[in-house]
């Protein structure tokens, strides 16, 4: 009795096992042609992206005199709090002195117009940088997202959906730009948008409408007639640390190495 | 069929259903519509209302004043630059006309001198020692900065 029903049960534990060794197999197998079997329901509610816009913007260091006037105006347009922490975009101006120190400052964001604190004769260079969210083809803030409260829209802006975001700062934490915060009235975290509500409207971003000397180029990357497209050709563009491969939408002319 | 196998098949079973029907209905109707996110969320970002008008809304009413600055050097700056529209985007700018005073330290924003921004063509001055204190729209018209005024 003894030996047999030790065979027994050995026998049963090897149909088992190679039941369930076989299915998972044989699963495996099946898995990629799932997709075939329901394309349709997939595929109806995505948009065409070839037909939506992809929204970027040039900014023209050469061109910004740092008077802060789209940092003021996005404060305005967005509801963004007064207080000198919190910026959709700002502007920083870069001195390096003669001995080589690199001295970044951004006074309440450039608000009020950006003053040089360096004295004229230890001036090698002097640049004025505006920043806003890059609006990243690889946000590293939406993959960092675990609730999936910031994405990608369609037409290529990283949004916020205000309602969703938990507050837990990760995506504050995981932005290599420094472009996010935390909205210290609705709790959740804020950034550029672009100025989703004027773009879908045919309007520019409030930034842009306020720049008085044309710094800040705001269009449509997929139609080739926009002034940005324009600007993209004629001057030698730059991202801001291209090497995170963010693939940033924010393009930058006349960018010098020690902008970071 | 065992009646301990039984019991933990069923449980299993009655858990993976209860975890499926919460995550149902805890998911936000249009998750997932365009990815992981909400679909509606974009219309939420959508619907807010813009503030500033752009040009042309001001030059409907204020065209004498839009074509005075397009003939001279402040043609670039938009009436939005300095005129901000603190008012609702609803109400009439009659209700809260946007005023700027003009004082040197507004005009200092751009035209205060800043190593930065001395090759740009924007004219750059030590403003306190340029016309002692006064202010600025006291002399210049700011629609056609150089209409003096005597």
């Amino acid at each position: 009795m003894g030996p047999k029903r030790i065979e027994n049960k050995r026998r049963k534990f090897f149909q088992t096992s190679a039941a369930l060794i076989g299915g998972t197999l044989l699963y495996s197998l099946i898995k990629p042609f799932e997709a075939l079997a329901q394309p349709k329901e997939e595929e109806d509610p995505k948009i065409d992206k070839a037909d939506l816009p992809l929204w970027g913007m040039g900014v023209d260091i050469e061109k910004c005199i740092g008077c802060g006037k789209c940092a003021e105006a996005c404060k305005i347009e967005n509801n963004v709090p007064i207080e000198p922490f919190y910026f959709r975009t700002w502007v920083e101006q870069y001195t390096v002195k003669k001995n080589g120190e690199v001295k970044i400052e951004s006074p309440n964001g450039g608000i009020g117009g950006l003053k040089q604190s360096v004295p004229d004769e230890d001036i090698f260079k002097s640049f004025l940088v505006p920043k806003l969210c890059n609006h990243c083809t690889k946000a590293p803030c939406v993959q960092a997202c675990p609730v999936g409260a910031t994405y990608i829209s369609p037409d290529g802006v990283v949004l916020v959906d205000e309602t969703y975001c938990i507050g837990c700062s990760y995506c504050i934490q995981a932005c290599p730009y420094g472009a996010r915060f935390m909205n210290p009235v609705t709790k959740v975290a804020d950034k550029c948008t672009f100025c989703y509500h004027r773009i879908t409207k045919g309007l520019q971003p409030a930034c842009v409408e306020a720049c008085p000397t044309d710094a800040r180029i705001f269009g449509d990357l997929r139609d080739k007639e926009t002034d940005l497209v324009t600007f993209l050709q004629e001057n030698p563009t730059e991202v801001l640390k291209p090497h995170l491969n963010t693939h940033c939408r924010v393009f930058y002319n006349g960018l010098s190495s020690e902008v970071r | 069929m065992p009646k301990i196998i039984f019991r933990l098949l069923f449980s299993f079973v009655v858990f993976v259903g209860v975890f499926i029907l919460i995550q149902r209905s805890l998911k936000p109707d249009s998750f997932g519509e365009y990815g992981h996110y909400r679909g509606n969320s974009l219309n939420d970002n959508k619907m807010r209302t813009p503030y500033f008008k752009g040009e042309a809304k001001c030059a409907e009413c204020h065209e004498d004043v839009y074509d005075m600055k397009s003939m001279d050097l402040h043609d670039g700056v938009r009436c939005e630059s300095c005129h901000y529209p603190k008012i609702d985007a609803n109400t009439d700018c009659e209700v809260g006309p946007p005023i700027v005073k003009g004082t040197i330290k507004f005009c200092a924003q751009c035209h205060g001198i800043n190593a930065a921004r001395l090759d740009k063509g924007v004219p750059q001055l030590v403003l306190k020692e340029h016309y002692e204190n006064q202010n600025c729209i006291e002399c210049h018209n700011p629609h056609a900065p150089w209409d003096l005024k005597e």
